[in-house]
């Protein structure tokens, strides 16, 4: 891709969302339409309670999608939604005598069921932090278990609290919604503001911190912060979807939104695939005609002259094996990964030219030092660092060599808080980075990139960096152009629109460094960039790497194994064995100290290499 | 005092219970990441088993062995035809999976036996109790403590002492490691699948004996409390999910015993709120499973 094809990725981007959210709204008007118009008032009837499932599914994926962890408590909400919407919609004379022991202050209401939406609205989002406060602490599986735990709990709460939802006899007299339109209205304002979150900052945020939460955090994005936005985003979305199916139904008791409803709306979201908004709504979609040409078989029927008998929960079975074959056949879902529709790559944007605004110049780097004194760490007795101390300052490419197990990623775990150190500090302009939370490091404008490799493999190449750019702090257009200078800077502006997994080796390294160099850092700590790359994209690296430093002048902490490398870049090496520094000093003078060599060659050959200095200068200069 | 400590029995003997099917849980989850929604009707197809057992006129003991075997066999066959194509899967998956499984199986328990509670008649001695120190013992909590005792006590010894147990523990701690080293996975997997249907067949034994009763959902609320238990305990951590089973057992007989009447309905709520709270203090839960990732 050119340059000019480059600029333009943001704008390509917009308008294949919008396409996206688009497709996604043809396919559920699409089928709206074809209900009604081919099955007459049966099929509207049905479409009716479509449009609300598609309003509960979206509203569970919004949560489910962007985080990653499966809600089994979305029924709570809905649960909520229904009875709270319905008591304020009762008519006064019904409610008398169906909720006797009502107090004061909710009877009598009366209010229109959009009246009542605010109410609705501001208790699901009160719900739905406090609920959220405690649930978004936790991830996996251990998540999914304590949403569980919240379903049980609410259910157990509206089987007991008689006096405001008559237990688990029926809950009747709440005025009956049939116009298909106000639902289906209300299913595509749920599918857009799905959409626009997916695509904002906070969505960005949040499927970071889903895909790799300790390089999330180590951009600066607070995971349970990001967590709890989505989670109450979502909460209060169900608690509307819950008033809404509260409304078509007109009775309903506790068992209507425990687990048989949770089920159903999972399967739903699995179904269609749970990281897309497009897969929820054709899950919905797909789910709801499965059921009903099932539900015609339940009663019984006759097949060829053969009575098929019949069969309680034929429904559910088949929901069940639905989401069996669907997991087994395909796992991410009908839809997959991806959303409905073209992505920013496609050919079909590409007469959108719009470039997007300049690049903006680095902000600059002036004396800024990261001064590490005495960091030590022992982990069970292994002193796996101890009373380390260095400088790194700007514009200058630092580099720490040592043995495996020396302690140098331990060391950078200790500078950016990934470990707390035993003593020690490390400081920046005064400001001491041990002890601060770790999505505190990058205010201090200190970045860092991992060993392992860890970006954030369900989003694209531009997004990775687009989410640092956001992450420190950038408006979205400043962040949009920041992300187009990284990537191309480092030659990967030709895969931009492509998924972070797809991504062979060499780019997804080269993308890693981008990621943190579009936070403008002062100072960069490289653990190991050019691990398992060949020679020539080591030395691209290399020449890459010095441009940046005579660029932005930023500076530059390098851990690396390869020798070579190190001493083609840095002018300043730390050397580390067995947990401590063992020299420091230009590469010639680390090259030429007995300890060195030692721990590079061992004892043995010291005596040898005392004969003999010049090959051993050879062997480890190569 | 009397009261307490005859409270203590019975949250030793509800907690026991807990803590029998939450290991059972715990230990398939270390293994293959499974959280194994089904567990609940591994339980209650145990039931069936005493049940249908007894009606076809064998004796009390032989029945509990049928139940006891149902229960393995339903564990095996759970692992062999829905779960062994999900190897490797992530933990989201392999939840919704059982999921399913476990409601396609309670809607084959409603049509295929009745959706209603069953009964089952065990001897009258076996619902009786006995005096010690002027204090009334119900013998099925007492047998009860005892078999999740000795049950707990056999299981550490097949896990610390037996081949197979230990390759069990490898298998929790890195799985791929274990298999290169030449172990059969399958046997592995299906050794942990049939612990846990046993520790539920035996949970399955010791309900029922108390209840008198066998309906389609009879393992779903028990195995929930276990589930809760494993969370708190720490998930993927064998300790802790005994530890957490007794945790959940000895709030809920609490909270039954000394609550207010006026909040008794809220007694479930209470209980997970207090687990909740916990884990907000510690999220990895009481015992966490240990882990060697590095960055």
């Amino acid at each position: 891709m050119a340059d000019a094809a480059l600029f333009a990725h943001p704008a390509r981007l917009r308008a294949a969302n919008w396409l996206r959210t688009f497709a996604a709204l043809g396919v559920l008007i699409g089928t709206v339409a074809f209900l009604t118009l081919v099955f007459g008032r049966t099929g509207e009837r049905i479409a009716v309670l479509m449009c609300v499932n598609v309003s509960a599914v979206v509203a569970l994926a919004v949560f489910c999608g962007n985080t990653g962890i499966v809600s089994f408590g979305h029924g709570a909400f809905m649960a909520l939604g229904a009875y709270l919407s319905g008591i304020l919609t009762m008519p006064a004379g019904l409610q008398r005598s169906a909720l006797p022991e009502l107090p004061g202050w909710l009877a009598g209401h009366e209010l229109s069921v959009l009246g009542a939406l605010p109410f609705v609205l501001l208790a699901g989002a009160g719900f739905a932090l406090l609920t959220g406060s405690a649930i978004s602490r936790l991830v996996g599986a251990s998540a999914a278990i304590a949403t569980l735990g919240l379903l049980i709990i609410v259910h157990s709460i509206a089987v007991s609290a008689r006096e405001f939802t008559r237990g688990s006899q029926t809950f009747y007299g709440v005025p009956r919604i049939t116009d298909l339109t106000f639902v289906l209205m209300a299913a595509i304002v749920f599918v857009i503001l799905a959409r626009v979150y997916r695509e904002s900052r906070w969505g960005l945020f949040v499927r970071a911190v889903r895909d790799d939460e300790d390089a999330a955090t180590a951009l600066g994005i607070a995971p349970r912060r990001a967590r709890l936005a989505a989670w109450t985003l979502s909460g209060t979305l169900a608690v509307v979807a819950g008033a809404l199916y509260g409304h078509i139904l007109g009775a309903f008791s506790p068992a209507s939104f425990y687990l048989g409803l949770v089920f159903a709306h999972v399967v739903m979201m699995i179904v269609g695939g749970m990281s897309s908004v497009g897969g929820a709504v054709v899950g919905v979609i797909a789910v709801t005609i499965l059921q009903n040409t099932v539900r015609n078989l339940e009663g019984g029927i006759t097949l060829g002259g053969v009575t098929l008998p019949e069969v309680f929960g034929l429904t559910t079975v088949s929901l069940g094996v639905a989401i069996l074959l669907v997991i087994w056949f395909r796992p991410q879902g009908l839809v997959g990964g991806f959303e409905l529709g073209p992505g920013a790559g496609a050919g079909l944007l590409r007469r959108i030219a719009s470039r997007a605004t300049e690049p903006p110049a680095p902000r600059p780097v002036s004396t800024e030092t990261l001064k590490a004194r005495g960091l030590s760490r022992a982990f069970a007795g292994v002193k796996a660092v101890t009373d380390v101390s260095f400088d790194v300052p700007a514009g200058r490419i630092t580099g720490l060599i040592g043995p495996n197990g020396a302690g140098k990623s331990t060391l950078v775990n200790l500078i950016t808080c990934q470990y707390d150190a035993d003593t020690g500090s490390a400081e920046i302009e005064g400001v001491d980075l041990t002890g601060l939370p770790r999505h505190r490091i990058i205010d201090h404008r200190v970045a860092r990139s991992f060993q392992n490799l860890r970006l954030f493999s369900g989003l694209t190449a531009f997004e990775n960096v687009l989410v640092a750019a956001l992450a420190a702090g950038n408006s979205r257009q400043r962040a949009n152009a920041i992300a187009l200078r990284e990537l191309e800077a480092f030659d990967l502006g030709s895969i931009a629109a492509i998924r972070a997994d797809n991504l062979p080796y060499g780019a997804r390294k080269r993308l890693e460094i981008a990621r943190a160099l579009a936070q403008d850092p002062a100072i960069l700590l490289l653990d190991e960039p050019a691990a398992g790359m060949n020679p020539a994209e080591t030395d691209d690296l290399a020449d890459r790497l010095i441009r940046i430093r005579e660029d932005r002048r930023i500076g530059i902490l390098l851990i690396d194994h390869d020798l070579r490398f190190v001493n083609r870049l840095c002018s300043h090496i730390v050397v580390m064995n067995r947990g401590e520094k063992i020299a420091e000093g230009t590469p010639e003078e680390v090259r030429g100290n007995p300890q060195v060599i030692e721990a590079y060659i061992g004892r043995g050959r010291v005596a040898r290499a005392a004969d003999a200095q010049t090959p051993q200068d050879q062997a480890l200069a190569n | 005092m009397d009261q307490l400590l005859q409270q203590l029995i019975n949250a030793l003997s509800l907690g026991g219970i807990y803590a029998m099917l939450a290991l059972g849980l715990a230990i398939v989850f270390s293994i293959v990441g499974l959280i194994n929604f089904a567990h609940g009707d591994i339980m209650t197809f145990g039931g069936y088993g005493i049940f249908l057992s007894m009606v076809f006129g064998f004796p009390p003991i032989a029945a509990l062995c049928i139940g006891l075997g149902a229960a393995v066999v339903m564990a095996l066959a759970m692992e062999r035809t829905a779960f062994r194509v999900m190897r490797g899967a992530d933990v989201i998956s392999l939840l919704i999976t059982s999921f399913a499984v476990s409601e396609i199986l309670k809607v084959l328990f409603q049509n295929g036996i009745s959706a209603r509670p069953v009964p089952i008649s065990f001897p009258a001695a076996w619902s009786g109790s006995y005096q010690i120190g002027g204090m009334t013992i119900g013998v099925a909590p007492t047998a009860s403590i005892l078999v999740t005792i000795v049950s707990l006590g056999c299981l550490t010894f097949v896990l610390r002492r037996l081949a197979i147990g230990m390759a069990m523990r490898a298998a929790a701690e890195d799985f791929d490691m274990l298999r290169m080293l030449g172990v059969r996975a399958n046997r592995v997997v299906a050794a942990a699948f049939a612990i846990s249907g046993l520790l539920a067949g035996i949970a399955a034994v010791i309900w029922t004996a108390q209840r008198g009763s066998v309906d389609p959902m009879m393992g779903f609320f028990p195995v929930l409390k276990a589930f809760i238990a494993t969370v708190l305990g720490g998930l993927g951590s064998l300790g802790g999910a005994v530890l957490g089973g007794f945790v959940v057992g000895t709030l809920e007989v609490l909270t039954q015993a000394f609550l207010p009447d006026a909040l008794a309905p809220y007694r479930d709520a209470i209980v997970l709120s207090a687990v909740i709270a916990v884990l907000l203090v510690r999220p990895d839960g009481l015992l966490p499973a240990r882990s060697g990732a590095r960055s």
